[in-house]
């Protein structure tokens, strides 16, 4: 029996504002704990909500970028639990009038493009953040992330594989770090993702019984999430040795295993009400075209412009234009390197390998864009060969040092003088004859060898084309 | 003598000074709300209404003593006791007396004690640092003997504050008594429910200016909408209060839930913990439509009502008490002016006796008149 | 309104009533019960809940920044605390 899986998605992005949704402190992630909370959002009585425009803002950028409906008159509303991580005892967020209605993604996978319907964008506060293994028999409460404004950004249930959910997410990513919306940080919780989940046998229009699956915190998580909770749905009509029920499920990462919260969760009764306290916010025409004329360049209008444009191939433009990050490192790096080949070159080579051997992710690199054009423009002048280059950008990315003085103190500029070059070459044939005897009975592979023992005799700086031409002429002569 | 009325005093002279019900804070003191939850709760903040009497020259005579979180009680003798911030003014301590009256008692105890009480409009005065009990109908009103001083006060607290972002846009407002004759409405069907001697004030009171009879629709249910919205308002801000931030925390607990139902089940009063019940079931899904829902809707069409009266007249006016002394009946007395964000002021009238006044939305200076050309 | 149903509304606001509070509150709830059943014949058909009495257009709060009070002003008032943080019975297993 074949059988599919039905899935939506319940996506929370933190917005990019420096301050809080309803309070004025800072929204900084990794400050000490409560270092930035005040009354409001320690849950104390007294003050009173003050929206952030910015929020709002976002919002409607959030909105926008996947083509959604923007609400006109949008109110709040109080949701009503108990949980340490919540200070006053209820969310304030947008049950009745949220924010954006009605939109869409186009994703892309293996089996072709697709629309993913979104149903609504609202906007809520964020809790705290509870410590466990600090203390033993207790736990701590931080209330830095309390009231940091979200987006949660609501699908239908229109995903058939955990294939199509992460080519969803990543598009959202993109869309929304281009718009400057968030940062969409997985591993620091400014991008959450709950997967409603369903199975039912192929070609049936009747729903099976829906789970939810919360705390999954990588796109790995969520792939493996799925498949678990997939093949448990699919087990247990099978077999019937399990009867699903509609409920919410956590992931455990270790066990790989996806297991029921239990705590009466799911019959909470959350009490929502509209909010008194926050009056409608009227979000006019003029608002939202000036919000629209000032969104920044996403990341298809990017890849346009450095296909058309500048002239780079599509590999390449598409591997700049995957990461927000990498995008911005390529235009600063261009306002002191003025050549589109090279900056993508050295970011897809060096930039890349080095990333991958420091572990990061590219939306992780930070790297000063003014230090690598300098070793860019440095290679490009030939005042160090290549080979250096890559090694001082290793530094640059490591400990930030100035390229232009470490080539200058560590003599590492490029040796191109040809008397000098020509006794080297000497010395690596006469003390390699058994390779110069492989290179006359025609083994071309030693080249490569002799072309590593110079540039090890010069430590790395010799300029390689002016040794590749002695080194050829040398042997030429030998035969 | 006063200290009775008293959780903190100053030293201040009365002539120039005012009391604060202890739900309004000023920063680095205790602030209780009259609360086993907030008993040791040092404010960190100060309120805008303190900031603006302070700027104005005036002295902090200290806080007076209030009704658990200013509910609107329905509990047996909750009614009788004497509110502190009546209390203090009629015995002199102060000029005036500042207070947020949700319930209606100091509505109907000021008069009893000789004293005006002034509930502006909702939006004029500022809410900030005021802990709150029915966020949409929360109002800082002013207890005086005299209705100048009051006027006077409420000049100095009045106006926008960026803080609260419910308060008009206008940065101040010229209180003055607005002169001429007045139109009074005299709702024939409250006064069906009062008892002889609140009528007969009323016809009197009234009969100085161009009355008429009038209906007062919705009356019947005002108790209703107003217990409703403000049990679900309370209860809602009141959930902050669980043991783990600030105020209360129970003794002895095993575990977290248990922290909470002890501390909230040791920390609140009996109409604190009526209203909670309340307030969760009127929330409830099962009730939300025919409770919460309703009564917001309710609300509506006694505000469009009271648009309608204030047509036809500059005011409307009210006993202080009903016939029936039962809590629940009487707090529908107090509703229209709290429901529709309307000024009121009761105003005093022979031996312990009074009525009150609404009119509409900002207009204090023809409440300010009648009370300065009606006596 | 019986007893079970008022534990478990108790419940959902963090209540755990003594058996006598609980029969008064049981009481009071009736009779609210019956009040409340007189709104039914108020027709509201196409009425608009009514949220706030003000509907003034206000300004939104401008995205900047600021430290109202200290760490140590806001810890000060909790019961329970270290390091940091605000203490709670442990939250999970």
């Amino acid at each position: 029996m074949d059988y599919e899986i039905v899935m939506g998605l319940e996506v929370h992005v933190e917005l990019a504002t420096k301050s809080k949704l309803f309070c004025s402190c800072s929204a900084e992630f990794g400050a000490e704990a409560n270092e930035n909370v005040c009354p409001a959002c320690a849950g104390m009585p007294g003050m009173l909500p003050l929206l952030n425009k910015k929020a709002v803002e976002l919002g409607i950028r959030a909105g926008l970028v996947t083509n959604c409906e923007i609400t006109r008159t949008i109110t709040f509303d109080k949701k009503n639990y108990f949980y340490p991580d919540l200070p006053t005892g209820y969310q304030i967020t947008q049950l009745y009038a949220p924010i954006c209605r009605n939109g869409h993604v186009e994703i892309e996978t293996e089996a072709g493009k697709k629309r993913i319907r979104i149903k609504q964008i609202h906007i809520e506060e964020d809790a705290g953040k509870l410590v466990h293994d600090y203390l033993p028999g207790s736990s701590l409460v931080d209330f830095n992330r309390a009231s940091v404004p979200l987006v949660e950004i609501v699908s239908q249930p229109d995903f058939r594989s955990a294939e199509e959910v992460v080519a969803y997410l990543e598009k959202l990513r993109s869309l929304l770090t281009f718009a400057d919306v968030s940062d969409c940080r997985m591993q620091e919780g400014s991008m959450r993702c709950d997967v409603n989940i369903s199975v039912r046998k192929a070609g049936s229009d009747k729903l099976g019984v829906r789970t939810e699956i919360k705390n999954l915190n990588s796109l790995k998580a969520i792939v493996r999430a799925i498949e678990y909770e997939a093949e448990r749905h699919i087990t247990a009509l099978e077999t019937g040795c399990e009867e699903l029920v509609q409920e919410t499920r956590r992931w455990d990462e270790n066990k790989g295993e996806t297991y029921s919260m239990r705590d009466k969760e799911d019959a909470t009764d959350y009490r929502y009400f509209p909010n008194p306290e926050i009056l409608p916010v009227h979000i006019s025409d003029e608002w939202i075209s000036e919000i629209r004329n000032s969104l920044p360049e996403l990341a298809h209008e990017k890849y346009e412009r450095l296909t058309q444009s500048l002239g780079l191939s599509d590999y390449d433009s598409r591997l700049i234009t995957s990461s927000r990050n990498i995008s911005d490192i390529f235009d600063r790096t261009m306002e002191y390197v003025n050549n589109p080949k090279e900056v993508a070159n050295w970011i897809i080579g060096d930039l890349a390998s080095i990333t991958k051997e420091e572990n990061k992710a590219y939306d992780e690199i930070v790297i000063d864009c003014e230090k690598f054009g300098k070793i860019i423009k440095m290679v490009e002048s030939k005042v160090i060969n290549r080979t250096i280059g890559k090694k001082v950008l290793q530094l640059v990315f490591r400990d930030d040092i100035d390229p232009e003085s470490y080539v200058r103190d560590n003599k590492l500029g490029m040796i191109s003088d040809s008397g000098y070059l020509e006794n080297i070459v000497k010395e690596v044939l006469s003390e390699n004859e058994k390779s110069v005897s492989e290179f006359k009975a025609g083994n071309q592979k030693v080249i490569g060898f002799f072309m590593g023992q110079i540039m090890r005799k010069t430590q790395g700086k010799a300029d390689p084309a002016s040794v590749n031409s002695i080194l050829m002429r040398e042997l030429n002569n030998l035969r | 003598m006063d200290r009775e009325f008293f959780v903190s005093k100053h030293d201040a002279k009365a002539e120039n000074a005012f009391a604060l019900d202890d739900n309004i804070m000023v920063r680095g003191g205790l602030t209780t709300a009259g609360s086993k939850m907030l008993h040791n709760f040092i404010s960190p903040l100060q309120a805008t209404v303190v900031d603006r009497l302070l700027a104005a020259g005036m002295e902090l005579a200290g806080k007076t003593k209030l009704d658990e979180f200013a509910v609107p009680g329905i509990s047996e003798g909750t009614c009788d006791i004497l509110s502190g911030a009546v209390g203090a003014v009629a015995e002199g301590v102060c000029k005036v007396a500042l207070c947020n009256d949700v319930s209606g008692k100091v509505r109907r105890q000021a008069p009893q004690n000789g004293l005006y009480y002034i509930h502006p409009t909702y939006g004029s005065v500022s809410r900030f640092g005021l802990i709150p009990a029915v966020s949409s109908m929360d109002q800082i009103g002013i207890v005086c003997k005299n209705i100048d001083d009051g006027f006077d006060t409420l000049g100095m607290i009045a106006g926008h504050d960026e803080n609260d972002i419910t308060t008009f846009p206008e940065k101040s407002y010229a209180y003055a008594p607005k002169e001429g004759k007045f139109r009074i409405g005299i709702p024939s069907n409250v006064l069906e429910e009062a008892d002889e001697k609140s009528k007969e004030l009323i016809y009197d009171f009234a009969g100085k200016h161009d009355a008429e009879e009038t209906e007062l629709k919705y009356f019947e249910v005002f108790s209703q909408v107003m217990y409703i919205l403000s049990s679900a308002e309370i209860g809602n801000n009141t959930s902050r209060y669980d043991g783990v931030k600030f105020g209360y925390r129970a003794d002895k607990f095993t575990g977290l839930n248990n922290l909470y139902t002890k501390t909230r089940t040791e920390g609140f009063g009996p109409d604190m913990k009526l209203l909670s019940v309340v307030g969760a079931y009127v929330l409830s899904k099962d009730n939300y439509e025919a409770c919460y829902l309703k009564s917001m809707k309710i609300r509506r069409l006694i505000r469009e009502h009271a648009n309608e009266l204030f047509s036809r007249f500059d005011a409307i006016i009210l006993p202080i008490k009903l016939k029936d002394p039962d809590p629940y009946k009487n707090l529908a007395l107090y509703a229209f002016a709290t429901l529709c964000g309307l000024p009121s002021v009761s105003v005093p009238l022979g031996r312990n006796e009074g009525i009150q006044l609404v009119a509409q939305a900002k207009n204090e200076n023809s409440l300010f008149g009648i009370c300065k050309g009606g006596r | 309104m019986d007893m079970q149903t008022v534990s478990k509304y108790e419940a959902m606001v963090k209540l755990d009533l003594p058996e006598s509070e609980r029969i008064w509150i049981a009481e009071k709830v009736s009779m609210l019960e019956d009040s409340f059943s007189k709104l039914s014949k108020v027709d509201t058909e196409g009425v608009e809940p009514l949220i706030s009495v003000v509907t003034h257009d206000y300004s939104l709060r401008e995205d900047i920044p600021v430290k109202l009070v200290s760490r140590d002003e806001i810890l000060s008032n909790s019961p329970e605390q270290f390091d940091g943080y605000f203490l709670v019975p442990k939250t999970i297993e």
